[in-house]
């Protein structure tokens, strides 16, 4: 029983060396081992590291003309994300510059503005905006809202003053309001997409090296009558404990550089602590492992690993929660969210590197993430025999 | 003439029919993505947020505002906590996504005239959640404290309309042109769509043209175009632009027709279809020509094909990416077909407007016809590198 024990350890020692050897001597493996998680989160953080959308330009049509629509307009032109380009002369002249791009929104001031607010009217003003990208639109609504209520409180101190009013208690507001943003303190988009973007790197790449390794393997099995050269002679679950530890051993210094070093270089939200993130990840790269060895039957050949599993990234960021939240999802596309390691990954990491969460907090995606690594380490198992088997098949024919 | 085009034609038809890879990448894969995404997003808009809120007042008033934040439509309160530390730690686990928090005595206070201050918290690590949280919170808290105004102004003697005109003396109506619902599914459906069927017109692409030169059968391939280099590519990449065509108009009407995302001009989106596939097909071919490798190109289609979806500005504006950075986003076909669908469509102006950005995809073209005669001698001398 000991000797067994003790073979099948050895077994699993010369699969990983050969594993780490066949991946670390295969360019287009290290490709996707060590270069793109090398590369592509700082590319990303690059991408999005303005953070906010500032100085959106905005075309004016003012029909009231007095100091009141001026100090409108002033009060615009000074909010982080607006920034009046000029005044048309009328709404025809604003719409061509906002169809020729000149500006992604127009602010029409009517004639009566000024007048409606000395009669203690309602005053309206009409903003239009362009909605082809969402972040400039929820950057100029947040503006204008203080706008509303900044000129608003103006508009009634100068009422109430002359009737005697105490000014503190009924120009300004009765009750204060103060909104505070957890984790992405300052609203940044690199902040909020990359922390769940660099978990995502980390599991997409390391399954496509390890569906291109798989169909490497049968590229050479291929060439050579149905065996792989190359290959140690193990039990399944030898071959798949071997070459999970050998991913994962590449991937623990990446790990380590990706979640630590790339917010610290770019100042994103990274107030989690280590003891708590790199233990949390750790089950997500042993069930990415499995999942890339069991997708290994999918990939027929070197190459096939690109058609196969690169677009998944789309589906998975989806699947995340990260644009849609995972809360309003149907029961069929959060079922599907469930089966993937990055999905419990990247909402773990999230909490942990930008609310300080801890393991505790998340233990349901920690727990549901070694679920994972279990159960792929089954179906990696079965397609190890699979595709041995098919070999056998094969040679004997 | 068209006899090498039609041999070569029939050839990469053949070639289809041995590979499953084809089906799978041209028609699965896009039909699959446009549908997950569109399914996925059905409901528009991810209202009803968990949030909490934390009541350490429990009078009438604070569980009046209770009551009204739960019945709007952004807001749904999942949990009661007791403190900020129980409320944080509902975060911390993402069982909330916001929480609001009503000071001890609030009532007391907001009725003598000494200001209580209302606190609320949005988790902006989930950036759609956290905002519209933000939004259900703040509407709340500025229309609790508008109501008391209201109440103190009547009992000076100012009369109703008065009291409700000094409230809000100034209203900004906000006109979201094109997408009056916000809705989500119209913003990420009409990009993320596009960039899905160019990310796999890139990797068929490449594939197409460079798996002959891993399996040293190129050179039959330009036998069976008569030698011609010209009718070789047409022959092996017409096929692919019919079938990749035919799906985007599919996928045209699906969004604009059956789902009625809103589209001014539905002809010139369709127009702007199979100038947008070809473009995609040229960026590929210009990579194939650079390096004639298959690995390497599948791996730079890939690359360029997934960074597209961030770098093409669909969610964060080019003008605000650091222009070094910026640059890029126009050597993407998608970002053209982006910019089009924007005038066409969602904003369904004048075509004079959209011109250049037609002209540009063509020009992906041209740049493909110039490049491309550098891949005749590889074709000829084909050698697998791995």
């Amino acid at each position: 029983m000991m000797k067994r024990i003790k073979n099948w350890i050895f077994e699993v020692a010369r699969v990983m060396r050969r594993e780490l050897t066949l991946s670390l001597t295969d360019i287009g493996v290290l490709l996707f081992f060590v270069v793109l998680p090398l590369f592509y989160p700082l590319v990303y953080t690059l991408i999005y590291n303005p953070e906010v959308a500032h100085d959106i330009p905005v075309a004016i049509v003012d029909d009231s003309r007095t100091a009141d629509s001026r100090q409108l307009v002033r009060m615009t032109d000074a909010t982080e994300s607006m920034n009046v380009i000029g005044y048309a002369s009328d709404m025809a002249e604003a719409r061509r510059w906002f169809d020729s791009k000149d500006c992604y929104a127009i602010m029409y001031i009517p004639a009566d503005y000024s007048r409606n607010l000395g009669r203690h009217e309602q005053s309206h003003v009409e903003f239009y905006s362009d909605m082809s990208l969402l972040l400039r639109y929820r950057a100029m609504l947040m503006d204008l809202t203080s706008i509303q209520l900044a000129a608003g409180a103006d508009v009634r101190t100068q009422t109430l003053a002359p009737l005697g009013m105490a000014a503190s208690s009924m120009s300004g507001s009765p009750v204060n309001n103060v909104a505070f943003m957890l984790g992405d303190t300052e609203q940044g988009f690199a902040s909020f997409i990359i922390p769940g973007i660099i978990i995502l790197i980390l599991q997409q790449s390391m399954i496509l090296g390890i569906t291109m390794l798989g169909g490497t393997s049968r590229d050479r099995r291929l060439r050579n009558g149905g065996t792989d050269p190359l290959a140690v002679p193990a039990t399944a679950s030898a071959s798949v404990i071997g070459r999970m530890l050998a991913y994962v051993f590449i991937y623990l210094p990446l790990t380590i550089y990706v979640l630590h070093f790339v917010p610290v270089f770019f100042s994103l939200p990274h107030v989690g602590s280590p003891l708590q993130y790199f233990p949390f990840v750790l089950p997500m790269l042993v069930a990415s492992a499995f999942l890339g060895i069991t997708l290994q039957i999918m990939v027929k050949e070197r190459e096939m690993s690109f058609p196969v599993v690169v677009f998944t990234s789309i589906v998975f960021l989806f699947l995340s929660g990260l644009t849609w939240p995972r809360y309003a999802m149907s029961w069929l596309w959060k079922g599907v969210g469930d089966l993937i390691p990055a999905v419990w990954g990247m909402e773990g990491f999230i909490r942990i590197n930008s609310n300080n969460a801890t393991i505790f907090d998340n233990s349901d995606c920690y727990l549901m993430m070694w679920a994972l690594a279990a159960f792929y380490f089954l179906t990696a198992i079965w397609t190890t025999r699979h595709l041995n088997r098919a070999t056998r098949l094969r040679r004997h024919s | 003439m068209f006899k090498g085009l039609g041999h070569t034609i029939k050839r990469e038809l053949s070639r289809w029919n041995s590979r499953r890879v084809y089906l799978w990448g041209m028609i699965l894969v896009p039909l699959a993505v446009a549908f997950f995404l569109l399914d996925l997003m059905n409901s528009g808009l991810p209202t009803q947020v968990p949030s909490a809120i934390v009541d350490l007042d429990n009078t009438p008033m604070s569980r009046n505002l209770t009551r009204s934040l739960g019945s709007t439509e952004l807001i749904k309160i999942s949990d009661h906590a007791e403190s900020y530390h129980d409320a944080m730690k509902l975060v911390r686990s993402g069982k909330i996504y916001g929480f609001f928090v009503i000071p001890h005595d609030f009532e007391a206070k907001a009725l003598s005239g000494q200001t209580p201050t209302l606190t609320y918290y949005s988790n902006m690590t989930y950036f759609v959640p956290g905002t519209l949280a933000f939004k259900g919170f703040k509407t709340m808290a500025v229309l609790s404290s508008g109501k008391i105004v209201e109440t103190s102004l009547e009992g000076y003697g100012i009369s109703e309309d008065a009291a409700g005109t000094l409230l809000q003396p100034i209203v900004i109506d906000n006109h979201q042109l094109g997408n009056p619902w916000t809705n989500y599914s119209i913003y990420l459906s009409n990009s993320f769509i596009p960039g899905a069927l160019e990310l796999m017109i890139f990797i068929m692409t490449c594939f197409a043209v460079c798996e002959e030169i891993k399996r040293a059968t190129s050179r039959q391939w330009l036998a069976t175009a008569r030698g011609s280099l010209t009718k070789a590519l047409v022959g092996k990449l017409l096929p692919q632009t019919v079938v990749f065509t035919v799906i985007g108009w599919f996928l045209d009407v699906v969004l604009f027709r059956f789902l009625h995302f809103p589209c001014g001009h539905f002809g010139n989106m369709m127009l702007a279809m199979p100038l947008f596939v070809i473009a995609c097909q040229s960026f590929a071919l210009v990579i194939c020509a650079v390096v004639p490798n298959l690995r390497l190109s599948l791996s730079l289609c890939s690359l360029t094909g997934i960074l597209a979806f961030s770098i093409a500005g669909f969610s964060f504006p080019v003008d605000n990416m650091y222009g070094a950075i910026g640059i890029f986003s126009y050597i993407l076909p998608v970002r053209w077909y982006f910019l089009i669908y924007i005038d066409q469509a969602l904003n369904g102006i004048d075509i004079f407007y959209s011109r250049q950005y037609y002209m540009a995809l063509i020009l992906f073209f041209l740049a493909a016809a110039a490049l491309a005669p550098r891949l005749k001698k590889r074709l000829l001398n084909p050698v697998y590198v791995p």
